[in-house]
């Protein structure tokens, strides 16, 4: 089946090219498809047709649902590979980055669920003290999981998942490397207010 | 010596054993870790696609307080936080107008230029030095481990002057010279163990780990050696699960380069609690006579 071929606007496509290249500091149009990215990404087999440089070819295209939702965006694991090797010092994995915010900015909702979830978590935890609790991260992120499955009536994927997380949260009792109680940071006011800033910045 | 030490959030926590494991090293070679005062979590790699001022701004309060000491380096043997603290100072440095920015909300301003080490960078000048050979006090034969550095340890989302060859680094691989080890050459010493896609996408993260394992496998290798805590976890954690769906038999210790370097000392598994392993990481140990 071939797919119909895209109407390209310049307008459309240059809005997106700029505002991917400021916000990830990447020069895109630098990209000369050689590839050097897809054969080094080690997600490559898991993200299906899209790899390093064809993001970059979406993006250039104009094509910003593509670009926002597809499997590269949301299964990069930011190890740099691609952007290290590139001859045009183009760091894809900064694309992936900012266009997960982008995603997020158009009230998308994430092609993959958990990997949101993750980083806010992650980072919701760490500035309510100023230091990261690894069980009060992980609890509210398993939680926003298991009510995504409830909702969408996956029990067994719910029920699973605890059994999976109960069963690793006792060997980390066992061997010891369960932290117990909080740590924090006296001055976590400074970041919580630079963060707002952020928030501001956008 | 004293040198500024930013153990992280990990290192208080899951890796505690590893913030222990450098304070007893570290003191032997005759270096005094000086941690920080108050200090937060750096963002690790969850703040960049959050927010990327913020991932600045987090790090960026550490380095205001490590300057704030007078000491002209600081210690970070967490890969995350290394690569995030480093990578913030240079944006710092490249951007006057974000760092007045972030500077306004700081009680201690990032101002200096504090050098931000990882704990390769201070061991390797022990090597120089010949201060780590003078306290090796037991052969460690047998061991045929295989380095381990991950991605974030050489590879960083700007230019930054990286102190080792980035595709095949050799830090880890000198300082085990020094103890009188012999890691062997193998293909993935910086390939991706997934990091937290061993929790959010677990199919990635079990095929990446899978295919490292088996190289070290190929090669020969009796355990691995890493420095981040991250991939310590994932590779230590979830090898069983990973090893019994890739049909791969063998288990291999995944050690912090800290735990060889103190046995090397004469330190024992309980003095450097590597009994906090999920693969089982004393026994090895115990058939080469080691311990």
């Amino acid at each position: 089946m071939t797919a119909t071929a895209r109407e390209y606007t310049p307008e459309d496509a240059n809005a997106l090219v700029q505002e991917v290249a400021d916000r990830s500091g990447q020069n895109l149009t630098a990209c000369y498809q050689c590839r050097r990215c897809a054969a080094g990404c080690p997600v490559a087999e898991e993200t299906g047709f899209i790899t390093p440089d064809r993001l970059v070819r979406l993006i250039l295209l104009g094509d910003k649902e593509k670009a926002l939702v597809n499997e590269l965006v949301w299964r990069c694991v930011s190890c740099y590979t691609c952007g290290t090797r590139c001859p045009n010092e183009i760091q894809t994995a900064r694309i992936t980055e900012t266009l997960k915010k982008m995603s997020e900015e158009a009230h998308r909702s994430p092609l993959r669920s958990k990997v949101a979830h993750f980083h806010h978590s992650f980072i919701n935890a760490a500035l309510r003290r100023g230091r990261l609790n690894e069980m009060e991260f992980m609890g509210t992120y398993e939680l926003k999981n298991t009510l995504k499955d409830l909702v969408s009536f996956r029990f067994k994927a719910a029920y699973d998942e605890l059994m999976y997380q109960a069963k690793f949260g006792l060997t980390m009792i066992k061997l010891r490397r369960m932290h117990y109680g909080f740590l924090s940071a006296k001055g976590r006011g400074e970041i919580k207010r630079l963060a707002k800033k952020g928030r501001a910045r956008g | 010596m004293d040198i500024a030490y930013y153990p992280g959030c990990t290192l208080q926590a899951s890796a505690e054993m590893y913030d222990l494991q450098n304070k007893k090293v570290f003191e032997t070679l005759g270096i005094n870790l000086r941690e920080l005062e108050d200090w937060n979590c750096c963002g690790a790699t969850s703040a960049g696609k959050i927010n990327d001022f913020l991932a600045v701004a987090m790090p960026a309060r550490n380095i205001g307080i490590a300057e704030s000491t007078g000491l002209s380096e600081m210690v970070i043997p967490c890969s995350a936080c290394y690569s995030r603290t480093l990578v913030a100072q240079h944006q710092l440095e490249k951007s006057p107008d974000l760092k007045a920015d972030i500077n306004e909300e700081l009680s201690k301003k990032v101002e200096g230029s504090i050098k931000v080490s990882s704990i390769l960078e201070v061991l390797l000048t022990t090597v120089d030095s010949g201060v780590l050979e003078e306290k090796v006090d037991r052969e460690l034969k047998g061991l045929q481990p295989v380095c381990y550095y991950g991605c974030i340890l050489t590879r960083f989302p700007i230019d930054v002057p990286v102190p080792d060859n980035v595709e095949n680094p050799q830090g880890m691989e000198t300082i085990l010279r020094a103890l009188g080890v012999d890691a062997l050459d193998w293909n993935y010493k910086t390939d991706c163990c997934g990091a937290s896609a061993s929790v959010n996408d677990r199919e990635a993260a079990t095929q990446l780990m899978a295919r490292i394992v088996k190289d070290a496998v190929a090669r020969g290798a009796n355990c691995f050696v890493v420095t981040c805590p991250m991939c310590q976890l994932n590779m230590d954690a979830f090898q069983d699960e990973f090893c019994k769906q890739h049909g791969i038999e063998e288990r291999l210790p995944v050690y912090f380069l800290t735990e060889l370097i103190g046995l090397s000392m004469g330190m024992d598994i309980e003095t450097l609690q590597i009994d906090r392993h999920f693969v089982e990481s004393s026994k090895l140990l115990k058939e080469l006579n080691l311990v």
